[in-house]
């Protein structure tokens, strides 16, 4: 293996007096070696053939060099400019993009905040609202019980029974008042 | 071991770079500078991608990449280095992560191109050489034969493959040496 022309190996020994990969690139690009690589491969039909058929290889590698088609320059760069155009605009959208989601979420929370707010108020209003007058409650519903009204305004629902008394009962209930506040009178 | 190339570039490049200055230009608003740095690499980064994928149309599409990916990484470009270094190192990991993605959709693709004159059987003959390099470079990692075709086609040096590869000089040169050795030996067989 060439490897150990370079790591030096089992073969190294043996190999030691042959040019290294270094040498044959250098001999490859015209460099010239120093003069005991030189003789080593004036005397040396290994590598000297080696050399010869690395050099026919570079060749051959080199004269793929004509086949690359040219192509439109204008063409290609006018392509670059709008791909860069394109790309430039879709950043700007991107960007616009995620600067509005960050907006909206807090959008959203302030919506929801005033809308929490907003209710926690009308509830507290309606609790407060009840328990301190239900019958003046602009919310009190209209099937409120009789009874209830009744102990609430006792002397409207006693005047109501008056109403309700026949002529003689109302003359009885009369004389018993007037007896009373007389006997009151005198006291 | 495989190894990306994406060493760091540390030479250091005297104001009078004329690329260098291109991009100053362009940093300073000049569009027209990017279409002038286009115009001074385009024919070079297309070679190369040319070589990863052997015909016309893909090549133009990875050069284009390579231009617009230069663009929108040029703030991030160290001036302390060689443009033509950047965009080649740009160039060739883009290729390099082009050709293991579709490594199974390669064909063999033969675009012949070559000047007119010599005789019909002549011009067969060097085609048919051409290709049977083609074919045999081909086989090649596409690591070494990216450092092959760098030095014998695109005539860069041992010192800026190397910079564009993030390894040694010597590493380079044994790397040419062993990719024309396995080439000599397909030749052999």
């Amino acid at each position: 293996m060439y490897r150990n022309d370079l790591d030096g190996g089992p073969d190294a020994k043996k190999m030691l007096s042959h040019l290294k990969a270094k040498d044959f690139v250098n001999l490859m690009e015209g460099i010239e070696l120093p003069a005991k690589r030189r003789a080593h491969l004036d005397t040396c039909d290994e590598c000297r053939s080696r050399w010869h058929a690395l050099e026919s290889v570079h060749a051959g590698v080199s004269s793929m060099d004509d086949d690359i088609p040219e192509p439109d320059w204008v063409q290609f760069r006018s392509n670059v400019r709008d791909r860069v155009l394109s790309r430039t605009i879709q950043r700007e959208t991107a960007v616009r993009r995620w600067t509005g989601w960050a907006i909206r979420p807090a959008v959203a929370w302030v919506l929801s905040l005033l809308l929490v707010v907003g209710l926690t108020t009308v509830a507290v209003m309606w609790h407060s609202g009840k328990s301190s007058s239900p019958a003046t409650s602009f919310l009190s519903p209209v099937s409120e019980p009789a009874a209830e009204a009744i102990e609430a305004v006792p002397e409207k629902a006693l005047f109501d029974d008056l109403v309700q008394l026949g002529d003689e009962e109302q003359e009885q209930l009369r004389q018993i008042l007037e007896s009373s506040q007389k006997g009151s009178r005198y006291q | 071991m495989e190894r990306t190339l994406t060493a760091s570039v540390t030479m250091v490049a005297g104001n009078s770079d004329p690329d260098i200055e291109l991009v100053e230009r362009y940093f300073a608003g000049d569009t027209t500078a990017f279409d002038e740095i286009m115009i001074r690499y385009e024919r070079q980064i297309y070679r190369v991608c040319y070589r990863f994928v052997e015909n016309r149309d893909d090549a133009l599409d990875l050069a284009q990449d390579v231009f617009v990916k230069a663009f929108e990484h040029l703030p991030t470009f160290r001036r302390e280095s060689r443009l033509k270094t950047w965009l080649y190192r740009i160039a060739i990991n883009h290729c390099l992560n082009h050709v293991k993605k579709h490594a199974h959709e390669f064909v063999e693709v033969t675009e012949y191109t070559g000047s007119v004159g010599a005789s019909a059987q002549t011009q067969l003959e060097d085609q048919e050489q051409r290709e049977h390099f083609r074919r045999l470079v081909k086989q090649l990692p596409p690591k070494q034969k990216a450092i092959l075709e760098l030095r014998i086609n695109e005539q860069l040096s041992y010192e800026e493959i190397a910079r564009i590869s993030g390894r040694s000089v010597s590493t380079i040169k044994a790397s040419v040496f062993f990719a024309l050795e396995k080439i000599r030996k397909l030749v052999k067989k």
